[in-house]
């Protein structure tokens, strides 16, 4: 479904990813993990259209992905959640929700959308008309993930969605992102700095280390390597 | 000198009523700014101008209309106030589109101080071309919008045993409802609409916009037209109660920031009642200083505000996340 | 000190003196003699402009108040006392300075755009009430006796060359500005009033000497223009024009540069005198619509002026396409065996239970920890644990709610960071941000003045840093074409050039390849053996653990652990914070 091949990307010269290799099934969850500043969430933006490569290529249903200008991605069927949740702060949780389903292709399927959103995260359905901006933080990241969902994607790329949040609540955060990857089958792209977390729940994990894949496995191999422990803490 | 109150009462309140019918007019001024520079954050020195280009256009079309008697001579003046909107609108997409898009956005983002200073100096630039170059279109002879109700008024009164009688001002008085059901419209507008809502949203976090699937060259676009069609349209009410000339946005840009900054960047309701709190400083102004001054006191209450509360006194403006 | 530098600079100046006064000498229509005057009177406004705003970055759109206040003060002078210009346009200099301090004092409290507006609020304050107070009109009295005591003169050409003389005055000042600590600290504070202020700069007060300034130039400017004019309008010398022309000319010639104001005075206002001149009746404004049109121009193709496009395109072509990234530190071969540190000294640095929130969010609860003299303390932790603003806390940029900091035993938090540079603490930034204009040395030499009593002592110590990272032979280069790792190097130079005894560095090792990363690792190890202790963050690990003698671990605002870094990357709840808590139980 998606591939990405030799792609480099960087900001004003300065290189962040050298020669990404990568590809996604249909229907898998796939974890991207490393350290902070390895390049996780520039790889994200890359496929968003936020930062323009330098070479490589990407490739979405065997499309160029990068002929296609940034706001349009989303309506191919691609929702970032991105990095610190970004959520519309002065906007409430249901005009959040609304941004979400902008293409029309998730305007028809705006009623079903909604149930399933509400289904997995009753705390949303109670707060619809609270403004974004005065949410907690989990519930904020609940909302940036629902209204990921919102546009009836087929893709859902979740960037580090466990950022800044208590244990407990980042716990609770995972089992709904398990619980929707199984119930909808919506394919996952999750990228954390929580290593074990990730590949609990991921059928295949990619280590990313300044800039490069340095591994890829399943969690088992990956969980096993000493090399992940070496990436994060040196020794 | 003796103080008289009954006096004093009646220019209290005869100062009141000036500071409503004039604030609500600047209320609207300021609800145009208040998308551009308190939602997107994006300085624009020339919206006075734009304000000048709406009272010359709401004047050309009165113009047109008189010809015809549309609505009749009473109702025409209005009518042409709110045809300057539309007309500024393209005026300020195009601005926008070829200028000012060049500096803000994703583009100013990578500027130095986030494009604030290539915006100033741009929209210097803009205010100074469209002052001028007004002088040669529009000439630099005052002009202005005669209607037969500028002239008249209700008479209040006599209150207070006879002593303190009122005149309310029917054209003012129009002008300033329509500048009221104008900013509820504009509210409802963003509030409700997908439209407005995207434009709240490409301004709130345009990356995150971006992952929704919004356009946000183009919401950026279109709110920078808004913002110039509201004001345009306040301008446009302002004309037909005092002659103008094509340097008249000057004054209009310091009133309009004050109003901005006092409703509290980031409300657009916020800002009317900031811009009508500043028509009331005005004119209440004249009671204690000479009327020569009333812009003085103005910009007097504009530093207090900016270097005392720029978080504005209408409501907490959300913090950016 | 006469360097060469200086002689040809001086040399331009008086070549284009020369030029201008001959050719002023050869102009009999009075018309352009006018010209010929009014031309040096902008490049004064513009200079004194560029003094202000061009080198301290702040926009000042309200130059017109000093400038008419100037004009006003000669003419009702004159009118009142019968002053002679002579002595009131030195005392409009007086009055304008005046004017710069009291406008500056609680303008300087608001930042970029807020700035700007308050500084047109100010003469279009004056001018209504100068309309109120009944000046709407005020002519200098002729004088016919002794006219040339009141500078009336026949002869229109001696306006020019007095015109001329009071341009190239403040040209020389102006030089002089720029070379000199006054110059460089505007400029640093232009460029991060905040990393500024962390290398020991006094910005509030470089600010207020430098609109005092300006606002004594802009009034000697306006006051001899009244002369010039011989009458005085609140619209003519108080109007928004004014302040447009002196952003205008010195923005469109360029900016922070002395030659920037002459440059855009010399083209624009001819330019739009002339074509006032001759189409002024068909096209009233066109003087307005041409410097509009030259400001929008210039900002969105070279929004530094033309003066500095220009230098780029010779600087580009002069020099060799590409320049090699010179590597010349001792470059010994990586190894995992540690050097042998020597055992650090006594506490230096005593940070006693400090907390601090922002709104709701508290970012660091109840943080004790020791620096103690002469090691390399390194300070991890995942994201927004609050590391920097640790450090923000120990340079003084806030203040905490409650706990103590302690330098050398004496209670220092609340202290500004400019006097805590002062005493011994040094920092750098995540982001690093060169002065890009300026060249390597200068960029250090900035970091040096709060040590330094003399310019030509900072050039000492700013070489003796350069030197301790190795950035001698890049000296001479633009901040602008530095590498990433040298930019990294130039930042800790500026922060050594002080001559620290803490330095704290944030993510210095941010954004670097794995051998430029190594590299400069072995710099600040050879800093930390000159016996300079050193507190570095990062939130990766991996340079940090062969670098440091101690970690300190951040998690959540509060302190999980301390300890060397074999114990540390050990630790279970290190390892908690970094790779979750299912690792242990997933890997064992």
């Amino acid at each position: 479904m998606l591939e990405i091949t030799g792609l480099c990307a960087g900001y004003g010269g300065l290189p962040v990813l050298r020669d990404v290799h990568l590809r996604v099934a249909e229907g898998e969850f796939v974890a991207i993990v490393g350290p902070n500043g390895a390049g996780k969430t520039t790889l994200f933006k890359t496929i968003s259209g936020i930062v323009r490569p330098s070479g490589g290529q990407i490739r979405f249903d065997d499309a160029d992905l990068l002929a296609v200008p940034p706001a349009a991605r989303a309506h191919r069927g691609i929702a970032h959640v991105p990095e610190g949740r970004q959520v519309f702060p002065s906007l409430t949780v249901f005009e959040n929700l609304e941004m979400g389903a902008y293409s029309a292709h998730a305007r028809a399927r705006w009623r079903e959308s909604l149930d399933r959103i509400f289904a997995w995260f009753p705390v949303l359905a109670q707060r619809t008309r609270s403004l974004a901006g005065a949410l907690s933080g989990g519930q904020q990241q609940m909302l940036a993930i629902a209204r990921g969902l919102a546009s009836a994607p087929r893709l859902l790329m979740l960037d580090e969605p466990s950022m800044g949040l208590a244990p407990a609540v980042a716990d609770e955060i995972f089992e709904r992102i398990l619980a929707i990857h199984s119930d909808a089958g919506v394919t996952v792209l999750l990228v954390e700095q929580r290593v074990a977390e990730a590949l609990h729940f991921a059928d295949r994990g990619y280590v990313i280390e300044a800039g490069r894949i340095v591994l890829e496995g399943t969690p088992e191999a990956l969980n096993s390597d000493d090399r992940v422990r070496q990436a994060y803490l040196g020794m | 000198m003796e103080f008289d109150l009954p006096l004093f009462v009646e220019n209290l309140l005869q100062s009141l009523v000036a500071g409503l019918l004039t604030g609500a007019l600047y209320g609207l001024m300021c609800v145009g700014l208040s998308l551009i520079f308190g939602v997107m954050r994006v300085i624009n020195f020339a919206q006075g101008d734009f304000m000048m280009l709406g009272m010359y256009a709401a004047y050309y079309a009165f113009g047109l209309l008189g010809a015809h008697a549309l609505l009749g001579e009473a109702a025409d003046p209005y009518l042409a106030a709110l045809l300057a909107g539309p007309a500024v609108f393209v005026a300020g997409v195009a601005v926008h589109r070829f200028l000012v898009s060049r500096v803000t956005g994703m583009r100013g983002a990578a500027l130095e101080s986030e494009g604030h200073y290539a915006q100033l100096i741009l929209t210097l630039g803009i205010a100074l071309v469209l002052q001028n170059g007004g002088l040669f279109v529009f000439g630099s002879a005052p002009v202005s919008i005669s209607t037969p109700l500028s002239s008249s008024a209700w008479d209040i009164g006599p209150l207070y045993g006879d002593m303190v009688e009122i005149f309310v001002n029917q054209g003012q008085t129009y002008a300033a409802i329509i500048a009221v059901v104008v900013v509820i419209a504009f509210v409802l507008l963003m509030g409700r609409s997908r439209l407005g809502k995207s434009l709240r949203a490409a301004a709130d976090n345009p990356e995150a916009a971006v992952y929704m699937g919004i356009d946000v060259e183009r919401a950026h676009r279109l709110a920078f037209g808004f913002g110039c069609a509201i004001t345009a349209i306040g301008g446009g009410l302002l004309a037909s109660g005092s002659p103008f000339q094509p340097y008249v946005g000057l004054e209009y840009v310091i009133i309009m920031y004050a109003g901005v900054v006092l409703g509290g960047l980031g409300s657009v309701s916020g800002a009317f009642f900031g811009g009508l709190t500043i028509g009331l400083v005005q004119q209440l102004s004249t009671l204690f200083l000479p009327i020569q001054l009333q812009n003085t006191a103005i910009f007097v209450v504009f530093l207090a505000i900016v270097l005392l509360r720029p978080q504005g006194l209408f409501g907490a403006s959300l913090r950016r996340a | 000190m006469r360097s060469p530098g200086s002689v040809r600079r001086l040399g331009f100046i008086a070549a284009f003196a020369l030029v201008y006064a001959l050719v002023t000498a050869f102009a009999e229509n009075s018309y352009y003699q006018l010209i010929l005057t009014v031309v040096p009177v902008w490049a004064v406004m513009g200079l004194a402009w560029n003094l202000f705003s061009g080198y301290s970055g702040l926009v000042s759109f309200g130059h017109a108040a000093f400038f008419g206040l100037g004009a006003y003060f000669v003419a009702l002078a004159q009118i009142e006392w019968n002053l002679s210009p002579w002595l009131g346009i030195p005392c409009a200099g007086i009055v304008g300075g005046l004017a710069g301090l009291i406008i500056g004092l609680p303008t300087f409290r608001l930042r970029g755009h807020y700035f700007a507006l308050a500084m047109l609020a100010y003469p279009l304050a004056l001018l209504y009430v100068f309309e109120w107070l009944g000046y709407q009109e005020l002519a200098l009295p002729m004088v016919r006796e002794h006219a040339a005591r009141y500078m009336q003169f026949a002869d229109h050409r001696l306006y020019a060359w007095i015109a001329l003389a009071l341009a190239v005055a403040t040209m020389l000042v102006a030089d002089r500005i720029e070379r000199s600590r006054f110059g460089k600290s505007l400029v640093a504070i232009k460029q991060d009033e905040a990393a500024a202020e962390a290398a020991g700069i006094r910005t509030l007060e470089w600010k207020l000497r430098a609109i005092v300034l300006s606002g004594a130039v802009a009034g000697i400017a306006g006051g001899f223009y009244a002369v010039v004019l011989l009458v005085v309008t609140p619209a003519a010398v108080f109007g928004m024009l004014v302040s447009a022309q002196a952003l205008i000319v010195t923005m469109f010639g360029g900016v922070g540069t002395l030659w920037g104001p002459v440059l855009g005075a010399v083209v624009l206002v001819p330019l739009s005198e002339l074509l006032q001149a001759n189409l002024g009746n068909v096209v009233p404004g066109i003087q307005g619509v041409v410097y509009g049109i030259a400001i929008i121009a210039v900002i969105l193709l070279a929004p530094e002026g033309v003066f500095w496009k220009f230098k780029d395109i010779l600087d580009r072509r002069r020099a060799p396409a590409a320049h090699a990234d010179i590597v010349t530190s001792a470059g010994t071969p990586q190894t995992d065996q540690r050097p042998p540190r020597p055992e650090p000294g006594p506490t230096l640095l005593d940070v006693r239970h400090v907390s601090k929130s922002f709104g709701g969010l508290q970012a660091i609860r109840d943080v004790s920890l020791q620096v103690r003299s002469g090691e390399i303390l390194g300070i991890i932790g995942p994201n927004g644990a609050g590391k920097t603003t640790l450090f923000n806390l120990l340079n003084g940029f806030i203040r905490p709610d409650s706990g103590s900091i302690l330098l050398d035993g004496r209670e220092v938090s609340g202290r500004r960071p400019y006097a805590l540079c002062a005493s011994g603490i040094g920092r750098t930034f995540q982001v690093v941000k060169p002065f890009r204009r300026m060249t390597v040395l200068d960029n250090v030499i900035v970091g040096a003045y709060v040590r330094a009593r003399s310019d030509e002592e900072a050039q000492t110590l700013a070489m003796t840093a350069l030197e301790a990272v190795g950035l001698q032979h890049a000296i001479g280069k633009l901040a602008g074409v530095l590498t990433n790792r040298e930019l990294r190097l130039l930042e800790l130079a500026r922060a050594l050039a002080g001559n620290p005894r803490i330095l704290l560095l944030d993510e210095t090792l941010a954004g670097l390849g794995a051998t430029e990363v190594e590299d400069v690792t072995q710099v600040v190890r050879r800093l930390a053996d000159r016996g300079i202790t050193i507190v570095i963050i990062e939130h990766t690990m991996q340079a940090m653990v062969r670098l440091v003698d101690r970690f300190v671990v951040l998690d959540g605002g509060a302190v999980l652990t301390d300890g060397t870094p074999a114990e540390v990357t050990r630790d279970p709840a290190v390892v908690d914070a970094y790779l979750g808590k299912r690792w242990r139980t997933a890997s064992a």
